[in-house]
Protein backbone atom coordinates (compact mmCIF):
# COMPACT_ATOMS: atom_id res chain seq x y z
CA UNK A 1 0.00 0.00 0.00
CA UNK A 2 1.38 3.33 -1.00
CA UNK A 3 1.74 5.99 1.64
CA UNK A 4 0.72 8.61 -0.83
CA UNK A 5 -2.78 9.89 -0.24
CA UNK A 6 -5.43 8.65 -2.60
CA UNK A 7 -7.66 11.01 -4.44
CA UNK A 8 -10.65 9.35 -2.88
CA UNK A 9 -13.35 11.12 -4.81
CA UNK A 10 -11.35 11.06 -8.01
CA UNK A 11 -11.61 14.79 -8.45
CA UNK A 12 -8.70 14.75 -10.85
CA UNK A 13 -10.31 12.54 -13.43
CA UNK A 14 -13.55 14.36 -13.02
CA UNK A 15 -11.85 17.69 -13.72
CA UNK A 16 -10.15 16.29 -16.79
CA UNK A 17 -13.31 14.80 -18.12
CA UNK A 18 -15.02 18.19 -17.96
CA UNK A 19 -12.62 19.76 -20.47
CA UNK A 20 -12.48 23.12 -18.74
CA UNK A 21 -10.99 26.45 -19.73
CA UNK A 22 -7.97 27.50 -17.62
CA UNK A 23 -10.11 29.99 -15.69
CA UNK A 24 -12.73 27.39 -14.91
CA UNK A 25 -10.13 24.82 -14.00
CA UNK A 26 -8.37 27.20 -11.60
CA UNK A 27 -11.64 28.19 -10.02
CA UNK A 28 -12.78 24.63 -9.52
CA UNK A 29 -9.43 23.49 -8.17
CA UNK A 30 -9.43 26.32 -5.65
CA UNK A 31 -13.01 25.59 -4.72
CA UNK A 32 -12.28 21.91 -4.19
CA UNK A 33 -9.13 22.73 -2.22
CA UNK A 34 -11.06 24.95 0.18
CA UNK A 35 -14.05 22.64 0.31
CA UNK A 36 -11.95 19.64 1.27
CA UNK A 37 -10.72 21.56 4.30
CA UNK A 38 -13.72 23.58 5.35
CA UNK A 39 -16.60 21.77 3.68
CA UNK A 40 -18.02 25.06 2.45
CA UNK A 41 -20.64 23.42 0.22
CA UNK A 42 -22.85 23.14 3.26
CA UNK A 43 -22.74 26.87 3.82
CA UNK A 44 -23.04 27.71 0.15
CA UNK A 45 -26.12 25.56 0.00
CA UNK A 46 -27.56 27.39 2.98
CA UNK A 47 -26.82 30.77 1.42
CA UNK A 48 -28.31 29.67 -1.83
CA UNK A 49 -31.58 28.58 -0.29
CA UNK A 50 -31.70 31.81 1.73
CA UNK A 51 -31.22 33.73 -1.48
CA UNK A 52 -34.00 31.90 -3.25
CA UNK A 53 -36.34 32.20 -0.32
CA UNK A 54 -35.81 35.93 0.00
CA UNK A 55 -36.27 36.51 -3.71
CA UNK A 56 -39.06 34.07 -4.18
CA UNK A 57 -41.30 36.16 -6.32
CA UNK A 58 -42.24 39.72 -6.88
CA UNK A 59 -44.91 40.56 -4.36
CA UNK A 60 -47.92 42.63 -5.17
CA UNK A 61 -47.15 46.22 -4.42
CA UNK A 62 -48.39 47.37 -1.04
CA UNK A 63 -51.15 49.45 -2.50
CA UNK A 64 -52.26 46.55 -4.63
CA UNK A 65 -52.21 43.99 -1.89
CA UNK A 66 -54.05 46.10 0.62
CA UNK A 67 -56.26 47.96 -1.78
CA UNK A 68 -55.11 51.25 -0.40
CA UNK A 69 -56.29 53.51 -3.22
CA UNK A 70 -53.17 55.61 -2.91
CA UNK A 71 -53.96 56.65 0.61
CA UNK A 72 -50.69 55.54 2.11
CA UNK A 73 -47.98 56.18 -0.44
CA UNK A 74 -46.75 59.36 1.20
CA UNK A 75 -45.46 57.36 4.15
CA UNK A 76 -43.14 55.25 2.06
CA UNK A 77 -40.26 57.72 1.90
CA UNK A 78 -40.02 57.50 5.67
CA UNK A 79 -39.27 53.79 5.44
CA UNK A 80 -35.75 54.62 4.34
CA UNK A 81 -34.87 56.39 7.59
CA UNK A 82 -33.53 53.20 9.16
CA UNK A 83 -31.25 52.69 6.20
CA UNK A 84 -30.23 56.34 6.44
CA UNK A 85 -29.27 55.84 10.11
CA UNK A 86 -27.11 52.88 9.14
CA UNK A 87 -25.48 54.86 6.37
CA UNK A 88 -24.68 57.83 8.61
CA UNK A 89 -23.27 55.35 11.11
CA UNK A 90 -20.96 53.91 8.47
CA UNK A 91 -19.80 57.38 7.40
CA UNK A 92 -19.14 58.28 11.03
CA UNK A 93 -17.21 55.04 11.54
CA UNK A 94 -14.95 55.65 8.56
CA UNK A 95 -14.26 59.31 9.32
CA UNK A 96 -13.85 58.45 12.99
CA UNK A 97 -11.25 55.78 12.23
CA UNK A 98 -9.29 58.37 10.23
CA UNK A 99 -9.55 60.94 13.04
CA UNK A 100 -8.33 58.23 15.40
CA UNK A 101 -4.96 58.22 13.62
CA UNK A 102 -4.28 61.70 15.00
CA UNK A 103 -6.25 62.10 18.22
CA UNK A 104 -4.65 61.37 21.60
CA UNK A 105 -6.85 61.01 24.70
CA UNK A 106 -4.50 62.73 27.13
CA UNK A 107 -4.84 65.74 29.38
CA UNK A 108 -1.08 65.84 29.96
CA UNK A 109 0.31 68.46 32.28
CA UNK A 110 -2.10 71.16 31.16
CA UNK A 111 -3.31 73.40 33.99
CA UNK A 112 -6.79 74.96 34.10
CA UNK A 113 -7.45 76.87 30.90
CA UNK A 114 -4.37 75.53 29.13
CA UNK A 115 -4.53 73.39 26.03
CA UNK A 116 -4.34 69.70 26.89
CA UNK A 117 -2.73 67.19 24.54
CA UNK A 118 -6.18 66.12 23.36
CA UNK A 119 -7.13 69.73 22.71
CA UNK A 120 -3.96 70.49 20.77
CA UNK A 121 -4.38 67.35 18.68
CA UNK A 122 -7.83 68.55 17.65
CA UNK A 123 -6.33 71.95 16.90
CA UNK A 124 -3.65 70.20 14.86
CA UNK A 125 -6.28 68.24 12.92
CA UNK A 126 -8.20 71.43 12.20
CA UNK A 127 -5.31 73.70 11.31
CA UNK A 128 -2.38 71.69 10.02
CA UNK A 129 -3.64 68.36 8.79
CA UNK A 130 -4.50 68.15 5.12
CA UNK A 131 -8.27 67.77 4.85
CA UNK A 132 -8.42 67.57 8.64
CA UNK A 133 -10.94 70.35 9.11
CA UNK A 134 -13.27 68.66 6.64
CA UNK A 135 -12.67 65.29 8.23
CA UNK A 136 -13.70 66.51 11.65
CA UNK A 137 -16.66 68.27 10.10
CA UNK A 138 -17.81 65.10 8.35
CA UNK A 139 -17.48 63.12 11.56
CA UNK A 140 -19.47 65.70 13.50
CA UNK A 141 -22.21 65.98 10.93
CA UNK A 142 -22.60 62.29 10.27
CA UNK A 143 -23.06 61.79 14.00
CA UNK A 144 -25.66 64.56 14.17
CA UNK A 145 -27.44 63.25 11.10
CA UNK A 146 -27.41 59.71 12.47
CA UNK A 147 -29.02 60.80 15.73
CA UNK A 148 -31.64 62.82 13.89
CA UNK A 149 -32.34 59.95 11.51
CA UNK A 150 -32.64 57.45 14.35
CA UNK A 151 -35.09 59.70 16.14
CA UNK A 152 -37.19 60.21 13.03
CA UNK A 153 -36.99 56.46 12.28
CA UNK A 154 -38.42 55.81 15.72
CA UNK A 155 -41.27 58.24 15.04
CA UNK A 156 -41.94 56.50 11.73
CA UNK A 157 -42.10 53.16 13.49
CA UNK A 158 -44.40 54.62 16.14
CA UNK A 159 -46.83 56.35 13.82
CA UNK A 160 -47.10 53.43 11.41
CA UNK A 161 -47.73 51.07 14.32
CA UNK A 162 -44.80 48.93 13.17
CA UNK A 163 -43.83 48.01 16.73
CA UNK A 164 -46.78 45.71 17.28
CA UNK A 165 -46.64 41.95 17.49
CA UNK A 166 -44.40 40.29 16.32
CA UNK A 167 -42.01 43.24 16.30
CA UNK A 168 -41.86 44.16 20.00
CA UNK A 169 -38.34 42.79 20.30
CA UNK A 170 -37.08 45.12 17.62
CA UNK A 171 -38.76 48.03 19.36
CA UNK A 172 -36.92 47.16 22.59
CA UNK A 173 -33.68 46.70 20.70
CA UNK A 174 -34.34 50.06 19.07
CA UNK A 175 -34.63 51.75 22.42
CA UNK A 176 -31.28 50.29 23.42
CA UNK A 177 -29.88 51.49 20.10
CA UNK A 178 -31.13 55.06 20.37
CA UNK A 179 -29.80 55.26 23.94
CA UNK A 180 -26.41 53.94 22.87
CA UNK A 181 -26.41 56.37 19.95
CA UNK A 182 -26.81 59.20 22.44
CA UNK A 183 -24.07 57.79 24.69
CA UNK A 184 -21.92 57.61 21.56
CA UNK A 185 -22.58 61.28 20.92
CA UNK A 186 -22.04 62.26 24.52
CA UNK A 187 -18.73 60.43 24.90
CA UNK A 188 -17.53 61.95 21.63
CA UNK A 189 -18.57 65.41 22.80
CA UNK A 190 -16.13 65.14 25.73
CA UNK A 191 -13.12 64.14 23.65
CA UNK A 192 -11.93 67.61 22.48
CA UNK A 193 -11.62 68.57 26.17
CA UNK A 194 -12.60 72.17 25.61
CA UNK A 195 -14.83 74.21 27.90
CA UNK A 196 -18.07 72.73 26.54
CA UNK A 197 -16.72 69.21 26.83
CA UNK A 198 -15.52 69.75 30.35
CA UNK A 199 -18.73 71.22 31.66
CA UNK A 200 -20.91 68.72 29.86
CA UNK A 201 -18.79 66.12 31.61
CA UNK A 202 -19.32 67.91 34.89
CA UNK A 203 -23.08 67.70 34.45
CA UNK A 204 -22.71 64.05 33.55
CA UNK A 205 -20.88 63.32 36.78
CA UNK A 206 -23.46 65.19 38.81
CA UNK A 207 -26.31 63.37 37.08
CA UNK A 208 -24.67 60.02 37.77
CA UNK A 209 -24.09 60.96 41.38
CA UNK A 210 -27.76 61.79 41.86
CA UNK A 211 -28.93 58.34 40.76
CA UNK A 212 -30.32 56.77 43.95
CA UNK A 213 -28.35 53.93 45.54
CA UNK A 214 -25.84 53.20 42.78
CA UNK A 215 -24.92 56.80 41.91
CA UNK A 216 -21.37 56.81 43.20
CA UNK A 217 -20.63 53.48 41.67
CA UNK A 218 -21.88 54.67 38.25
CA UNK A 219 -19.88 57.89 38.46
CA UNK A 220 -16.73 55.97 39.24
CA UNK A 221 -17.32 53.42 36.53
CA UNK A 222 -18.11 55.90 33.76
CA UNK A 223 -16.11 58.96 34.75
CA UNK A 224 -13.29 57.43 36.75
CA UNK A 225 -14.01 59.47 39.86
CA UNK A 226 -16.15 62.26 41.23
CA UNK A 227 -14.29 65.04 39.48
CA UNK A 228 -13.09 65.19 35.91
CA UNK A 229 -9.55 64.15 35.17
CA UNK A 230 -7.37 62.19 32.80
CA UNK A 231 -9.28 59.08 33.88
CA UNK A 232 -12.54 60.60 32.60
CA UNK A 233 -11.09 61.43 29.23
CA UNK A 234 -9.58 57.98 28.89
CA UNK A 235 -12.80 56.20 29.81
CA UNK A 236 -14.83 58.28 27.40
CA UNK A 237 -12.25 57.49 24.72
CA UNK A 238 -12.43 53.74 25.29
CA UNK A 239 -16.22 53.90 25.33
CA UNK A 240 -16.29 55.93 22.15
CA UNK A 241 -13.74 54.09 20.02
CA UNK A 242 -13.77 50.57 21.43
CA UNK A 243 -16.79 49.41 23.42
CA UNK A 244 -19.61 51.25 21.70
CA UNK A 245 -18.48 50.51 18.13
CA UNK A 246 -18.48 46.77 18.81
CA UNK A 247 -21.73 46.75 20.72
CA UNK A 248 -23.66 49.11 18.44
CA UNK A 249 -22.48 47.45 15.24
CA UNK A 250 -23.56 44.08 16.55
CA UNK A 251 -26.93 45.38 17.70
CA UNK A 252 -27.59 47.12 14.38
CA UNK A 253 -26.79 43.87 12.60
CA UNK A 254 -29.22 41.97 14.81
CA UNK A 255 -31.85 44.71 14.42
CA UNK A 256 -31.68 44.63 10.63
CA UNK A 257 -31.43 40.84 10.68
CA UNK A 258 -34.71 40.70 12.55
CA UNK A 259 -36.30 43.05 10.03
CA UNK A 260 -35.09 40.74 7.28
CA UNK A 261 -36.53 37.68 8.96
CA UNK A 262 -39.84 39.27 9.91
CA UNK A 263 -40.32 41.44 6.87
CA UNK A 264 -41.37 45.06 6.93
CA UNK A 265 -44.66 45.68 8.71
CA UNK A 266 -47.32 46.10 6.09
CA UNK A 267 -49.12 49.39 6.24
CA UNK A 268 -52.83 48.87 6.01
CA UNK B 1 -10.81 1.21 -0.24
CA UNK B 2 -10.22 0.35 -3.81
CA UNK B 3 -10.82 2.73 -6.60
CA UNK B 4 -11.34 0.34 -9.45
CA UNK B 5 -14.78 1.66 -10.32
CA UNK B 6 -14.05 5.22 -11.38
CA UNK B 7 -17.47 6.70 -11.86
CA UNK B 8 -16.42 9.55 -14.07
CA UNK B 9 -19.94 10.06 -15.33
CA UNK B 10 -21.73 10.30 -11.98
CA UNK B 11 -21.23 13.43 -9.87
CA UNK B 12 -19.77 12.78 -6.45
CA UNK B 13 -22.42 13.06 -3.78
CA UNK B 14 -21.75 15.97 -1.46
CA UNK B 15 -24.46 15.19 1.04
CA UNK B 16 -22.86 12.02 2.33
CA UNK B 17 -25.23 9.94 0.25
CA UNK B 18 -22.55 7.84 -1.36
CA UNK B 19 -19.16 6.65 -0.31
CA UNK B 20 -15.91 6.79 -2.28
CA UNK B 21 -16.81 3.58 -4.01
CA UNK B 22 -20.36 4.73 -4.43
CA UNK B 23 -22.18 2.71 -6.97
CA UNK B 24 -25.71 3.59 -7.92
CA UNK B 25 -27.13 0.99 -5.59
CA UNK B 26 -25.41 2.53 -2.60
CA UNK B 27 -27.07 5.86 -3.06
CA UNK B 28 -30.57 4.73 -2.34
CA UNK B 29 -30.48 3.70 1.29
CA UNK B 30 -27.96 4.38 3.99
CA UNK B 31 -28.75 3.50 7.51
CA UNK B 32 -25.36 3.67 9.15
CA UNK B 33 -25.46 7.39 9.81
CA UNK B 34 -22.79 8.42 7.32
CA UNK B 35 -20.39 11.18 8.26
CA UNK B 36 -23.03 12.77 10.41
CA UNK B 37 -22.37 16.26 9.09
CA UNK B 38 -25.45 16.61 6.97
CA UNK B 39 -28.28 14.19 7.34
CA UNK B 40 -29.50 13.07 3.93
CA UNK B 41 -32.94 14.40 3.28
CA UNK B 42 -34.80 11.12 3.52
CA UNK B 43 -33.22 10.39 6.87
CA UNK B 44 -34.00 13.64 8.61
CA UNK B 45 -36.42 12.64 11.33
CA UNK B 46 -39.74 14.39 11.16
CA UNK B 47 -40.94 16.41 14.08
CA UNK B 48 -43.24 13.54 14.94
CA UNK B 49 -40.39 11.08 15.06
CA UNK B 50 -38.28 13.42 17.14
CA UNK B 51 -41.18 13.93 19.47
CA UNK B 52 -41.65 10.26 19.96
CA UNK B 53 -38.00 9.77 20.86
CA UNK B 54 -37.96 12.38 23.63
CA UNK B 55 -39.77 13.29 26.78
CA UNK B 56 -40.10 16.20 29.14
CA UNK B 57 -39.28 19.70 27.94
CA UNK B 58 -37.79 18.64 24.64
CA UNK B 59 -40.90 16.62 23.90
CA UNK B 60 -42.99 19.72 24.58
CA UNK B 61 -40.73 21.70 22.26
CA UNK B 62 -41.19 19.24 19.42
CA UNK B 63 -44.92 19.10 19.99
CA UNK B 64 -45.02 22.86 19.66
CA UNK B 65 -42.84 22.80 16.53
CA UNK B 66 -45.14 20.32 14.90
CA UNK B 67 -48.12 22.50 15.71
CA UNK B 68 -46.40 25.60 14.44
CA UNK B 69 -45.59 23.92 11.14
CA UNK B 70 -49.16 22.92 10.56
CA UNK B 71 -50.32 26.43 11.48
CA UNK B 72 -48.03 27.74 8.75
CA UNK B 73 -49.40 25.19 6.34
CA UNK B 74 -53.03 26.05 6.92
CA UNK B 75 -52.38 29.80 6.80
CA UNK B 76 -50.59 29.28 3.53
CA UNK B 77 -53.52 27.33 2.14
CA UNK B 78 -55.99 30.02 3.17
CA UNK B 79 -53.87 32.84 1.81
CA UNK B 80 -55.28 34.57 -1.25
CA UNK B 81 -51.86 35.69 -2.26
CA UNK B 82 -51.60 36.06 -6.02
CA UNK B 83 -48.77 34.15 -7.65
CA UNK B 84 -46.78 36.03 -10.19
CA UNK B 85 -44.65 34.90 -13.07
CA UNK B 86 -42.03 37.52 -12.37
CA UNK B 87 -39.49 36.25 -9.88
CA UNK B 88 -38.09 39.55 -8.64
CA UNK B 89 -36.38 42.73 -9.70
CA UNK B 90 -32.93 41.82 -10.95
CA UNK B 91 -30.27 42.82 -8.46
CA UNK B 92 -28.30 44.42 -11.26
CA UNK B 93 -29.07 46.96 -12.50
CA UNK B 94 -32.45 47.75 -10.91
CA UNK B 95 -31.81 47.25 -7.21
CA UNK B 96 -28.16 48.20 -7.31
CA UNK B 97 -28.63 51.42 -9.20
CA UNK B 98 -31.49 52.52 -7.02
CA UNK B 99 -29.56 51.77 -3.85
CA UNK B 100 -26.44 53.50 -5.12
CA UNK B 101 -28.48 56.55 -6.05
CA UNK B 102 -30.05 56.74 -2.59
CA UNK B 103 -26.70 56.16 -0.91
CA UNK B 104 -24.86 58.84 -2.88
CA UNK B 105 -27.67 61.28 -2.27
CA UNK B 106 -27.55 60.77 1.49
CA UNK B 107 -23.76 60.76 1.76
CA UNK B 108 -23.65 63.81 -0.48
CA UNK B 109 -26.04 65.55 1.88
CA UNK B 110 -23.78 64.84 4.85
CA UNK B 111 -20.71 66.08 2.98
CA UNK B 112 -22.56 69.19 1.86
CA UNK B 113 -23.53 69.98 5.43
CA UNK B 114 -19.96 69.39 6.60
CA UNK B 115 -18.54 71.67 3.95
CA UNK B 116 -20.95 74.53 4.60
CA UNK B 117 -21.21 74.38 8.39
CA UNK B 118 -17.96 73.04 9.85
CA UNK B 119 -17.73 72.83 13.65
CA UNK B 120 -15.39 74.99 15.69
CA UNK B 121 -13.72 74.42 18.97
CA UNK B 122 -14.05 76.51 22.13
CA UNK B 123 -11.50 77.52 24.75
CA UNK B 124 -9.59 74.70 26.48
CA UNK B 125 -11.15 73.11 29.54
CA UNK B 126 -10.97 75.28 32.65
CA UNK B 127 -12.41 73.92 35.89
CA UNK B 128 -12.03 77.33 37.50
CA UNK B 129 -14.32 79.29 35.21
CA UNK B 130 -17.86 78.09 34.67
CA UNK B 131 -19.11 79.28 31.28
CA UNK B 132 -22.39 81.21 31.22
CA UNK B 133 -23.95 78.65 28.92
CA UNK B 134 -23.39 74.92 29.35
CA UNK B 135 -25.08 72.77 26.76
CA UNK B 136 -24.82 69.23 25.51
CA UNK B 137 -25.54 68.40 21.86
CA UNK B 138 -29.08 69.22 20.78
CA UNK B 139 -30.31 65.63 20.97
CA UNK B 140 -29.74 65.58 24.72
CA UNK B 141 -31.62 68.82 25.37
CA UNK B 142 -34.79 66.94 26.32
CA UNK B 143 -32.91 65.06 29.02
CA UNK B 144 -31.21 68.27 30.10
CA UNK B 145 -34.62 69.95 30.30
CA UNK B 146 -35.80 67.24 32.67
CA UNK B 147 -33.15 68.39 35.13
CA UNK B 148 -34.94 71.72 35.36
CA UNK B 149 -38.20 70.33 36.68
CA UNK B 150 -37.46 71.42 40.24
CA UNK B 151 -40.74 73.35 40.56
CA UNK B 152 -42.63 70.16 39.81
CA UNK B 153 -41.13 68.40 42.81
CA UNK B 154 -43.37 69.90 45.48
CA UNK B 155 -46.14 67.41 46.26
CA UNK B 156 -43.85 65.86 48.79
CA UNK B 157 -43.01 69.29 50.17
CA UNK B 158 -46.56 69.46 51.53
CA UNK B 159 -45.77 66.53 53.77
CA UNK B 160 -42.83 67.67 55.80
CA UNK B 161 -41.92 71.01 54.30
CA UNK B 162 -38.99 69.40 52.58
CA UNK B 163 -38.61 67.51 49.39
CA UNK B 164 -38.27 63.79 49.49
CA UNK B 165 -35.47 63.85 46.96
CA UNK B 166 -33.19 66.46 45.50
CA UNK B 167 -34.39 68.22 42.37
CA UNK B 168 -31.55 66.65 40.43
CA UNK B 169 -32.41 63.13 41.53
CA UNK B 170 -35.97 63.89 40.53
CA UNK B 171 -34.81 64.95 37.07
CA UNK B 172 -32.62 61.89 36.61
CA UNK B 173 -35.49 59.61 37.61
CA UNK B 174 -37.74 61.44 35.14
CA UNK B 175 -35.40 60.22 32.40
CA UNK B 176 -36.05 56.68 33.52
CA UNK B 177 -39.80 57.28 33.51
CA UNK B 178 -39.74 58.55 29.92
CA UNK B 179 -37.60 55.69 28.62
CA UNK B 180 -39.82 53.26 30.52
CA UNK B 181 -42.95 54.75 29.00
CA UNK B 182 -41.56 54.33 25.49
CA UNK B 183 -40.52 50.78 26.29
CA UNK B 184 -43.95 49.54 27.29
CA UNK B 185 -45.77 50.92 24.25
CA UNK B 186 -45.88 47.65 22.28
CA UNK B 187 -47.18 45.80 25.33
CA UNK B 188 -50.04 48.21 25.91
CA UNK B 189 -51.10 49.11 22.39
CA UNK B 190 -52.00 45.81 20.76
CA UNK B 191 -54.25 44.92 17.88
CA UNK B 192 -53.82 45.29 14.18
CA UNK B 193 -54.40 49.02 13.69
CA UNK B 194 -51.48 50.66 11.94
CA UNK B 195 -52.35 54.00 10.49
CA UNK B 196 -52.88 57.06 12.67
CA UNK B 197 -56.50 57.39 11.46
CA UNK B 198 -57.16 53.89 12.69
CA UNK B 199 -55.92 54.73 16.15
CA UNK B 200 -56.43 58.45 16.82
CA UNK B 201 -55.73 58.03 20.52
CA UNK B 202 -52.27 56.53 20.04
CA UNK B 203 -51.39 59.02 17.36
CA UNK B 204 -52.39 61.74 19.83
CA UNK B 205 -50.14 60.15 22.46
CA UNK B 206 -47.33 60.20 19.91
CA UNK B 207 -47.83 63.88 19.11
CA UNK B 208 -47.96 64.56 22.84
CA UNK B 209 -44.57 62.87 23.20
CA UNK B 210 -42.98 64.66 20.27
CA UNK B 211 -44.21 68.02 21.51
CA UNK B 212 -43.03 67.27 25.03
CA UNK B 213 -39.56 66.38 23.74
CA UNK B 214 -39.55 69.68 21.87
CA UNK B 215 -40.81 71.88 24.71
CA UNK B 216 -38.46 70.20 27.19
CA UNK B 217 -35.61 71.02 24.83
CA UNK B 218 -36.75 74.63 24.77
CA UNK B 219 -36.89 74.59 28.56
CA UNK B 220 -33.33 73.34 28.75
CA UNK B 221 -32.11 76.45 26.93
CA UNK B 222 -34.42 78.75 28.88
CA UNK B 223 -31.75 81.34 29.46
CA UNK B 224 -31.40 81.71 25.70
CA UNK B 225 -35.11 81.92 24.97
CA UNK B 226 -36.46 85.42 24.41
CA UNK B 227 -39.40 84.75 26.66
CA UNK B 228 -40.55 84.88 30.26
CA UNK B 229 -39.11 81.85 32.05
CA UNK B 230 -42.30 81.08 33.98
CA UNK B 231 -44.39 81.30 30.84
CA UNK B 232 -41.94 78.95 29.14
CA UNK B 233 -42.19 76.50 32.02
CA UNK B 234 -45.98 76.53 31.89
CA UNK B 235 -45.99 76.17 28.12
CA UNK B 236 -43.68 73.17 28.42
CA UNK B 237 -46.46 71.22 30.04
CA UNK B 238 -49.48 72.92 28.49
CA UNK B 239 -48.47 72.64 24.86
CA UNK B 240 -48.18 68.83 24.66
CA UNK B 241 -51.74 68.03 25.83
CA UNK B 242 -53.10 70.75 23.57
CA UNK B 243 -51.27 69.36 20.55
CA UNK B 244 -52.38 65.87 21.52
CA UNK B 245 -56.01 66.97 21.76
CA UNK B 246 -55.87 68.71 18.39
CA UNK B 247 -54.34 65.60 16.80
CA UNK B 248 -57.07 63.47 18.27
CA UNK B 249 -59.82 65.78 17.01
CA UNK B 250 -58.36 66.02 13.53
CA UNK B 251 -57.86 62.28 13.16
CA UNK B 252 -61.32 61.45 14.47
CA UNK B 253 -62.75 63.82 11.91
CA UNK B 254 -60.68 62.37 9.10
CA UNK B 255 -61.74 58.92 10.14
CA UNK B 256 -65.36 59.78 9.57
CA UNK B 257 -64.49 60.74 6.04
CA UNK B 258 -62.77 57.48 5.22
CA UNK B 259 -64.39 54.48 3.71
CA UNK B 260 -63.41 51.33 5.51
CA UNK B 261 -62.87 48.80 2.85
CA UNK B 262 -59.27 48.46 3.87
CA UNK B 263 -57.91 45.03 4.19
CA UNK B 264 -57.07 44.69 7.85
CA UNK B 265 -55.54 41.32 7.67
CA UNK B 266 -51.93 41.11 8.46
CA UNK B 267 -49.63 38.74 6.68
CA UNK B 268 -46.86 37.22 8.69
CA UNK B 269 -46.03 34.64 6.10
CA UNK B 270 -43.81 34.62 3.13
CA UNK B 271 -45.63 34.00 -0.10
CA UNK B 272 -46.33 30.33 -0.80
CA UNK B 273 -44.07 28.48 -3.18
C1 LIG C 1 -28.90 52.80 15.40
C2 LIG C 1 -30.17 52.97 15.23
C3 LIG C 1 -31.07 52.21 14.29
C4 LIG C 1 -30.78 51.64 13.07
C5 LIG C 1 -29.46 51.66 12.31
C6 LIG C 1 -32.01 51.05 12.60
C7 LIG C 1 -32.15 50.39 11.37
C8 LIG C 1 -33.35 49.88 10.90
C9 LIG C 1 -33.62 49.49 9.55
C10 LIG C 1 -32.62 49.59 8.38
C11 LIG C 1 -34.90 49.03 9.49
C12 LIG C 1 -35.65 48.57 8.23
C13 LIG C 1 -36.87 49.43 7.95
C14 LIG C 1 -36.60 50.89 7.81
O1 LIG C 1 -35.55 51.26 7.30
O2 LIG C 1 -37.47 51.69 8.24
C15 LIG C 1 -35.45 49.11 10.82
C16 LIG C 1 -36.72 48.72 11.19
C17 LIG C 1 -37.24 48.81 12.49
N1 LIG C 1 -36.70 49.55 13.52
FE1 LIG C 1 -34.85 50.37 13.53
N2 LIG C 1 -33.00 51.23 13.54
C18 LIG C 1 -32.46 51.94 14.58
C19 LIG C 1 -33.12 52.38 15.71
C20 LIG C 1 -34.42 52.04 16.05
C21 LIG C 1 -35.18 52.59 17.13
C22 LIG C 1 -34.69 53.71 18.07
C23 LIG C 1 -36.39 51.95 17.16
C24 LIG C 1 -37.56 52.14 18.10
C25 LIG C 1 -37.49 52.31 19.36
C26 LIG C 1 -36.39 50.99 16.09
C27 LIG C 1 -37.40 50.09 15.82
C28 LIG C 1 -37.55 49.44 14.61
C29 LIG C 1 -38.66 48.56 14.28
C30 LIG C 1 -39.82 48.16 15.22
C31 LIG C 1 -38.46 48.17 12.95
C32 LIG C 1 -39.38 47.29 12.12
C33 LIG C 1 -40.29 48.24 11.35
C34 LIG C 1 -41.11 47.60 10.28
O3 LIG C 1 -41.08 46.37 10.14
O4 LIG C 1 -41.79 48.36 9.56
N3 LIG C 1 -35.19 51.07 15.42
N4 LIG C 1 -34.49 49.63 11.66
Amino acid sequence: MSLEKKDEYDHKNWLESKDLTPVEATFLTALIWVDKRLRIVDYLELLESLYYRSNLQMPKSHTEQYDLDNKFWYWYALYTLGFFSTLAYVVAAISGALLGFYYVPAVGSAGPGEASIAYSQIAFIMQDLQFGFMLRSIHRWSAQVMTAAVFLHMLRVYFTGAYKEPRELNWLLGIVLISLTMVFGYSGYLLPWDQLAFWAGQIGVEMSLSIPLIGEWVAQLLFGGFSLSQATLQRMYILHVFLLPFVVTTLIAIHIGIVWVQGIAEPH
Amino acid sequence: MTDDTTNTDGEPQTDGGSGPDGSEADQTVRSDGGTGIVAPDDETPTWRERKERTEGLSRLTYEYFERARSEDESLRRESDYVERDVLAFPTWPHETVRNLALTSFFVGMIIFLSATLPPHIGAPANPNSTPAIILPDWYLYWSFGLLKLGPLNPELAILGGQKLMADRTYGVLANGVIVGAITVVPFINKGSARRPVEQPFWAAVGMFGVTLAFTLSMLSVKNLMPMNVHLLFDLTFLAPPVVGAITYAVLKTMREGYMYDLNRRYYRLRPPK
